[in-house]
């Protein structure tokens, strides 16, 4: 491997390592902030304000449920993320297993921004673990071209007679929302929490996955881009996800529907692992998202309703919309998600794990 | 020697076996084809995605720790894998019978032949047992280098070995007969001979190393997201898109590119050692 | 000097010789050797000990030492017995043979066309071949999402044909699983192939066609067991990563039709369940190991073992 050979294979090598290793590394100067986070939560700008604020960097990066997010802390990724931001009933989960820690408040000095309702939250009684961030609820989204005039219920995910041959899906993840759904079209309610009624629920969704137009467990996040590029027809989604479509008008041919036998209110939240490598810049990002203007520009690009008191005055007029912000009537049809003890999680794992084997 | 075959024979070959061509360039075509779409923004700029690429820090940062994590343990990963092979055909016992003896080479398969899926799940459970009993070896590069030198080790070692059997195994008796002692046998001897399989090996563990997805996927930590990995979370979260396009498309035409260039040398050095004699 | 003295100093000459040997095999083997143990033979032992554990509140590995997990891949769960494992194992071997079995019915005629080429002209041919193996794997694969969507022409002919429903895609599903498959393995069938069509013995084949036989006889009689050592290493090569692959199913398959690939994974980074998917490691990795065993005894049979480690 002597001669022309040899000099160019080293000088092609010595080439790469000066691409790779000599280009400019603006990340190096200055300290990073490990964000875990849903997907299209925080828009772009919102991000570079915080990084000129507090002179870092933001690496983020994602998770499409809850589960996800549990199952990356606890393979060590309690200490290597700096704000994570788990859903209300996920929380005391994540403090029984030590991987989120206890907030200093006297850090957050614009705690007191949020609405009453929002403070004191009982899934995490006082405020010792989290932060809210934003809430919403689960929607079902469907094409109009395709499924024409659906119910304004789960029956129009779970029933053939309303969708007869176009793909649907059903979310994956930790199946607390996809069993809740199952459950309140049995009139058990989006709520249960008997095994019994989870076992019915686990029944239903085993007859939907051999429908022969059942196209697969779908996260919501991807299950709007699905929805997009016509892989499924039907399926269940994020409220913001549909409402931000609409926003940038990428989607005019996506409807949905909020069922009336209930659906999910949840209400997502900031965390610091136990072991972030920067508390410091953590605080400062959560206390930054808690500040008046910015809660605001949080929820008029992500489209949910903000629990920020202090914001109202800055929202966009569509987040008045009913599929952004429930209207009263609404709201009697959601449900939040109560949270498991370790011997209910376990019957629950179970029992989704055996829905899950297909 | 002579293959002779109707000419009948010979067309259905050539019609069974153009559709396979064709197919195996199809998706990479269309991957190709389909990275030049015009963005809704910008009319008429085909090259619009590869510009956006280039602005994109996630996608520069990605490359440069694929760069980064295949240079780094394709030495050391070859390093341990030529000793290996070394060791194993200058100094195994092959009159012994028994597990003793046949324990260093079923340890040295035992990476190759692990499917990807169990190498990287258990490297993912050890390193969290690991770092939550002490603290070291959160995921990130450095997990991810420990599997790839895992991984590339024994490749090196197999390809060395083949090196290896054969030469002449009259040499090294002939260097003990000159009084060199095993270092220097080592140094003067061996390693300059088997030098070719050892740039050889370095090169294959690099390409490995560059090419991995399933091993990286499981052992990768918050900030160490290389190419692959980059490329699979978009398109399994967002679908098919035209920046991923262009970036595969990249992809695509560095292999491609490379593979070329490559039979062009070796044939261009095989021509030359040919040539020489009549001219 | 007596026999015995003489013959007890060599046999003491050669037991520090060996000794030496052995030493020298550590020092210039043991580090590598080492590594591998330490890095890979130690966590697949602990991630198969997993596999005998209980599963926990939040899905980690729980004492007391129980088969449930094993019980769970054979099927009973706490819904009563369902046949979705035992039919996603079923899917992933008949998968993977039939990729095993797609691929040689490509392979042989790509082989055989470039056997019978000038060999100036083979060793490009079979570059091309080889090209597209050496992109990525990710790269490969999601290259047919888009080309078998639901709205894709590729879909509607199929749907035209009466195989699939109508508005349904090949993708996800098991016929997309099973064409990312056959694409992403035909080159490592290709090349064991094409090194064994080319040590072929024409003689042979002549003296077949004096005996006056002709055509697929001809090829099946003096033509394919000549091949048979490369048809076995490419088998080998297809099957066995195709059993236990994890890309394909993962975004062809869709969540949809598992594979045992993507369905361990899940276990791990999605709704934990360690030991369960511990349990599922291991019915892989017996299932691996009985085809690379398999091939060895068949490998035996036909001759032709070459030097090697082993």
């Amino acid at each position: 491997m002597k001669g022309l050979m040899g000099k160019i294979a080293g000088g092609a090598l010595a080439a790469l390592i000066a691409i790779g290793g000599g280009a400019p590394a603006a990340h190096a100067a200055g300290k990073t902030l490990y964000l875990f986070n849903w997907q299209d939560y925080i828009g772009k700008g919102l991000i570079k304000k915080f990084e000129a604020y507090c002179g870092c960097n933001v690496v983020q990066t994602y998770y499409d449920s809850n589960s996800e997010l549990d199952a990356k802390l606890r393979a060590g990724g309690d200490s290597q993320y700096d704000v994570v931001v788990p859903s209300s009933y996920y929380i005391p989960q994540l403090v029984q297993q030590g991987l989120i820690r206890k907030l200093d408040k006297s850090k957050l000095p614009n705690f007191k921004n949020l609405l009453p309702r929002f403070q004191n939250v009982s899934y995490d009684p006082h405020d010792t673990h989290v932060v809210p961030y934003q809430w919403g609820t689960i929607v079902i989204g469907y094409n109009k071209d395709k499924i024409k005039n659906p119910p304004e219920s789960w029956a129009a995910l779970f029933d053939p007679k309303y969708n007869a041959s176009y793909p649907f899906s059903m979310m994956k993840g930790s199946g607390r929302d996809l069993i809740g759904a199952a459950c309140a079209y049995l009139g058990e309610g989006f709520a249960c929490k008997t095994k019994a009624a989870w076992i019915k629920a686990a029944k239903l969704i085993e007859k939907q996955v051999k429908r022969p137009n059942f196209s697969g467990f779908v996260d919501g996040d991807p299950t709007m881009q699905q929805l997009k590029k016509g892989v499924v027809a039907i399926g269940m989604t994020w409220s913001g996800s549909v409402a931000q479509c609409y926003a940038d008008k990428t989607c005019l041919n996506i409807g949905w529907i909020l069922p009336k036998e209930g659906s999910e209110a949840w209400v997502d939240n900031m965390a610091i692992p136990t072991h972030a490598p920067n508390p410091e810049l953590a605080y400062k990002f959560i206390n930054f998202i808690l500040g008046a203007k910015e809660g605001a520009e949080l929820s008029n690009f992500n489209m949910y309703p903000s629990p920020n008191a202090a914001s109202e005055p800055y929202l966009d007029k569509a987040i008045k919309q009913p599929l952004v912000t429930p209207t009263a009537a609404q709201m009697k049809r959601l449900s939040f998600l109560p949270a498991l003890t370790p011997a209910q999680a376990k019957e629950f794992g179970a029992i989704w794990t055996a829905v899950r084997q297909h | 020697m002579a293959i002779s075959m109707g000419k009948s024979t010979r067309r259905s070959l050539l019609a069974m076996s153009l559709p396979v061509y064709l197919l195996l360039y199809a998706p990479l075509l269309l991957i190709a084809i389909f990275s030049f779409a015009p963005p809704p923004l910008a009319k008429g700029q085909t090259f619009y995605w590869y510009a956006d690429l280039l602005h994109s820090p996630e996608v520069i940062a990605a490359f440069r720790r694929s760069l980064t994590l295949a240079i780094g343990s394709s030495i050391l990963g070859t390093a341990l894998g030529t000793l290996m092979g070394f060791g194993l055909y200058r100094y195994r016992d092959r009159n012994a019978t028994g597990i003793a003896s046949a324990l260093p080479s079923l340890i040295i398969y035992t990476p190759i032949i692990m499917p990807s899926l169990v190498f990287g799940i258990s490297e993912l459970i050890f390193f969290s047992f690991i770092h939550s009993a002490t603290g070291f070896l959160a995921a990130g590069l450095l997990t991810m280098g420990i599997a790839h030198v895992t991984f590339e080790a024994p490749f090196v070692a197999l390809v060395v070995f083949a090196r290896l059997s054969g030469l002449d195994p009259n040499m090294f008796e002939a260097s003990h007969d000159l009084y060199a002692d095993a270092r220097q046998s080592f140094l003067h001897l061996t390693v300059p001979v088997i030098r070719p399989a050892i740039i050889g090996g370095f090169l294959l563990a690099f390409t490995l190393s560059i090419d991995d997805f399933t091993i990286s996927f499981f052992t990768a930590g918050p900030g160490s997201t290389t190419l692959p990995i980059y490329i699979y979370s978009a398109v399994a979260r967002k679908g098919v898109s035209p920046d991923i396009n262009a970036l595969a498309t990249l992809m695509i035409a560095t292999v491609i590119g490379t593979g070329l260039l490559q039979y062009m040398f070796t044939r261009n050095r095989a021509r030359k050692l040919v040539a020489r004699p009549g001219d | 000097m007596s026999a015995t003295t003489a013959d007890a100093r060599r046999g003491s000459a050669a037991r520090a010789e060996r000794l030496g040997r052995a030493l020298r095999l550590w020092v210039t083997a043991g580090p590598g050797l080492t590594w591998i143990v330490l890095f890979l033979v130690l966590p697949s032992a602990i991630l198969l000990g997993i596999g005998f554990f209980t599963s926990g509140s939040y899905g980690g590995p729980e004492l007391p030492l129980t088969l449930q997990p094993l019980r769970e891949v054979a099927g009973y769960s706490i819904l009563g017995w369902s046949s979705g494992n035992i039919t996603v194992l079923v899917r992933s071997l008949i998968q993977a043979m039939s990729a095993g079995v797609l691929t040689v019915l490509f392979a042989y005629p790509v082989v055989f066309y470039i056997v019978t080429r000038p060999p100036a002209a083979r060793p490009l041919l079979l570059l091309f071949i080889v090209l597209p193996s050496w992109t990525n794997q990710v790269v490969r694969t999601y290259a047919w999402m888009e080309l078998l969507g639901p709205e894709s022409a590729l879909s509607h002919l199929v749907q035209s044909l009466g195989l699939l429903q109508p508005h349904l895609g090949l993708f996800p599903g098991v016929l997309a699983m099973q064409i990312g498959l056959t694409y992403n393995y035909l080159p490592y069938m290709v090349v064991p192939l094409y090194a064994a069509a080319e040590k072929l013995d024409w003689a042979l084949v002549e003296a077949g066609r004096d005996l006056y036989a002709s055509g697929p006889r001809l090829f099946w009689n003096t033509v394919f067991p000549q091949t048979l050592p490369g048809l076995l290493s490419g088998i080998i090569l297809v099957v066995i990563p195709a059993f236990g692959d994890y890309v394909v199913p993962t975004l062809l398959g869709g969540g949809k039709s598992m594979m045992i690939g993507s369905l361990i994974a899940s276990q791990f980074l999605e709704t934990p369940n360690w030991p369960y998917g511990a349990a599922l490691t291991i019915f892989m990795l017996v299932f691996t190991c009985a085809g690379l065993l398999a091939f060895r005894v068949l490998s035996k049979r036909l001759g032709g073992a070459e030097e090697s480690m082993m």
